[in-house]
């Protein structure tokens, strides 16, 4: 089994959701209704709990403690997609980002169960019932919002076709793909790309949302290899904040 | 906004804010959990929601993020059926007359308010044709004596209910540590801060 | 959370003269035998009206004291912290929503009471028109702020109308976990580097005068409230309050090597508290609109409020109807 290979499987995948995580957390107290409030923050906060498990797997094969690991690299060494780096801007671009991610995260859990590496196949079959509510909240949300009112669906129209190209980010190749696939460790991002293609358009087809031709839409690659958007360092800066007074301290 | 607070800088600016319509805020939907597995459902409280499905969704964070739950279900707040509330030695069973009804086809759930204050719990199932018909035929078939001040009836085909294969939403439930108080055993670093104190 | 400070209007017995006295003295029967009051029941104008005030303020405290203290989840340092402050918060929000709910059952819709928060027609905990400029007073609102709201929930979780003690007691069932981790950050504060102490120190100095505001204007100058009392919706004077939350937290203050603010803090021979008179004008002046951070509280209800409109239109369907909830 090659570490490299698996270890940064693990980096990305706890990446996505740390920052993902923390980008849904910030709508804590400001949500368009309490309940879906209280429902978006309680998600952020399952996504946040898998990165630190994520981070944890990472721990045991040699890489240093989740709260280093998370609070003290910068931007260019961090390999989530852009995708979940991008500022929350208004409920629409969430819920689509929700949808987007979420169904691929979901998707790539399921694959994960039946991988060779035990431990994260433990993982992924423990949290499959936290992401099968995602998944739930996410269609059931743009399943309603898709086919209510023509404000609603305009700015679901808006939201899908300036995240796409970020969402295909997801599935940018790792320089490992070949050894993950090969040890079975993971089925690799050709497959999972597929598979949520198909997933995505099920559920938009029953909205009065349309999908662009996947041939139009030009896959935003750079986060898997730490080349990211102006938001990102920011981002990390603020996270890190009150760490960094002093991460030699406990608090 | 100029304020100290990075999130509170980062909203948009937003036009005066015009009066709220009269159910801005939805309706109302009444959720029931499950405790654990052989526990009998208890009606935990209410959500607004614009339906039942979203109603669904959102009772599950909303009253099953924390402690222990196997199960959840809702339903219309319009749907519930309420029986007159007594108090102090008067049981509403006595006030209703018992039926033997044998020819209703709908299921409807049976609650029961054993003390003013606590919450409605599960008593049990019965066969009726209206909700007024399954009051009755719960006084037969599931009074047990016991004082009880008030009931709801529930159609069963009104609830949405968790499905089998939903009930792994809450598997992870037992294991989030860090919303449990016992998680926060300050005594150890606080009796060697006062003894390094001391020295 | 909750804080006291209830601006209950004085109220005049002749309020009452006007309700049916047959109907008023089972009413208060069923309280005096310790039995709860449902929202079915008969109830006089005046319990209606207070307790309505009384829950919708404690509602609107958790919506708006969920703003200092969230604006730290994204800076909370390392996993276990970020993800307690979130729970946290999280909890706080929801404990609106189970207040809310709770305040319908007597009638009032929960559009009207949002309404009346944005429009600064309702009151909330004073406390939370203060800025928390560090991690150390989100801390500090953790704890001990906590710890007073506690201090009342269980009071009030004895009080007569079933629904709010209903969700006293879940409120109270989540709060277990808050306070303890709050005691724990701070914990981690007195017990950690010098610039961790003196962050605390500085938090505790800047937040101790709007804490003994918290649990409202001292018994002397307060509003009469004997018949609230007598229908168990006030549990408890403000003084009563004030003294049980500094009889339990100073000395765990003390403990941690930190000073309060007020020299004449001290427990007398009687066991009472004894302290420098809080400036009452300020509390005055403060909850009525002037503190350093009313505008901005009410400004970012009314955003989110705005923003979240287009949803809540989309998914607006003509078939509504309002019912309140069941209890």
């Amino acid at each position: 089994m090659n570490n490299q290979a698996l270890k940064e499987l693990l980096y990305k995948m706890a990446d996505d959701q740390l920052i993902l995580g923390h980008r849904n957390s910030e709508w804590t107290g400001m949500g368009p209704l309490l309940e879906e409030d209280i429902a978006f923050s309680s998600m952020a906060q399952d996504k946040i709990g898998q990165s630190l498990a994520l981070y944890t797997l990472l721990q045991e094969l040699g890489e240093r403690d989740p709260d280093t690991v998370a609070f003290t690299r910068n931007a260019n060494q961090f390999h989530n997609c852009q995708l979940v780096e991008l500022p929350n801007q208004e409920y629409d671009f969430s819920l689509i980002r929700h949808f987007l991610f979420d169904t691929a995260e979901a998707l790539r859990f399921e694959m994960l169960s039946e991988s060779s590496y035990e431990p994260l196949a433990q993982l992924a079959r423990k949290i499959r019932g936290e992401l099968r509510y995602h998944t739930l909240h996410a269609n059931t949300w743009i399943k309603q919002l898709g086919t209510a009112t023509p404000e609603s669906i305009d700015r679901l129209q808006k939201s899908l076709e300036n995240a796409l190209p970020f969402a295909l980010g997801i599935f940018e190749h790792s320089p490992h793909e070949q050894e993950l696939i090969s040890s079975n460790i993971f089925l690799g991002e050709e497959t999972l790309k597929k598979r949520w293609k198909e997933k995505v358009e099920s559920v938009i087809s029953q909205t009065d949302l349309t999908l662009p031709d996947w041939i139009l839409v030009e896959p935003t690659f750079g986060g898997r290899i730490g080349e990211h958007t102006a938001h990102l360092q920011p981002l990390l800066d603020e996270m890190s904040e009150v760490f960094k007074i002093d991460p030699t301290a406990e608090w | 906004m100029n304020s100290i607070d990075p999130r509170v800088n980062r909203l948009p600016i937003v036009e005066i804010v015009k009066p709220k319509a009269p159910l801005d805020q939805f309706g109302t939907y009444e959720v029931f959990v499950e405790p654990k597995p052989g526990k009998p459902f208890q009606h935990e409280g209410a959500v607004h929601a614009p339906n039942l499905e979203m109603a669904y969704i959102l009772a599950k964070e909303t009253f099953t993020r924390r402690f222990t739950c196997s199960s959840l279900y809702v339903v219309d707040t319009r749907d519930v059926f309420v029986s007159p509330l007594t108090e102090g030695d008067q049981n509403v069973f006595d006030l209703i007359e018992e039926s033997e009804s044998a020819n209703g086809t709908s299921d409807f759930e049976i609650y029961q308010l054993s003390k003013r204050g606590k919450q409605h719990v599960f008593l049990g199932s019965v066969k009726a044709s209206t909700p007024q018909e399954a009051i009755a035929i719960a006084k037969t078939k599931l009074n047990t004596g016991k004082m009880v001040y008030n009931i709801w009836a529930i159609e069963a085909n009104k609830i949405r209910f968790t499905t089998e294969e939903e009930k792994e939403y809450w598997i992870t439930l037992p294991e989030k540590k860090f919303r449990d108080a016992s998680n926060y055993k300050g005594g150890d670093k606080l009796k060697q801060f006062l003894e390094k104190v001391k020295a | 959370m909750y804080g006291g400070g209830n601006t209950f209007e004085g109220i005049k017995t002749d309020s009452i003269a006007d309700e049916d006295p047959i109907l008023l003295a089972a009413f208060e029967a069923r309280i005096e035998r310790g039995e709860k009051i449902e929202p079915s029941d008969w109830m006089p104008q005046l319990y209606r009206k207070q307790l309505i005030r009384m829950i919708e303020q404690h509602a609107h405290s958790e919506i708006i004291g969920a703003l200092p203290e969230g604006t730290w989840i994204t800076r909370a340092p390392g996993f276990k912290r970020k993800m307690s402050l979130m729970a946290k918060v999280q909890d706080e929000v929801g404990h609106a929503q189970l207040l809310y709910s709770a305040a319908e059952t007597l009638g009032k819709p929960r559009e009207q009471m949002i309404e009346d928060l944005i429009n600064g027609k309702s009151k909330y905990s004073n406390i939370f028109n203060y800025p928390t400029f560090t991690w150390a007073d989100c801390c500090f609102i953790s704890w001990l702020v906590d710890a007073g709201a506690i201090v009342n929930q269980l009071a009030n979780a004895k009080g007569s109308y079933g629904p709010y003690c209903r969700a006293l007691d879940r409120i109270c069932a989540e709060e277990s976990f808050h306070l303890k981790y709050g005691h724990h950050c701070v914990i981690y504060l007195a017990s950690g580097t010098d610039k961790q102490q003196k962050m605390f120190q500085e938090a505790l100095n800047r937040w101790w005068p709007p804490m003994m505001h918290f649990f409202g204007p001292s018994d002397k100058i307060s509003a009469h409230t004997e018949v609230l009392m007598r229908w168990k919706v006030k549990m408890g004077t403000n003084d009563e309050m004030r003294n049980q939350f500094l009889d339990m937290y100073v000395p765990k203050i003390w403990e941690l090597g930190f000073t309060i603010p007020d020299e004449k803090l001290k427990k007398n021979e009687t066991g009472k508290w004894e302290y420098t008179e809080p400036d009452w004008e300020e509390f005055k002046r403060v909850i009525n609109g002037d503190g350093p951070c009313n505008k901005e509280r009410l400004e970012v209800r009314r955003i989110a409020e705005e923003r979240g409109k287009w949803v809540r239109d989309a998914l607006k369907s003509p078939k509504a109807k309002y019912v309140m909830p069941l209890a």
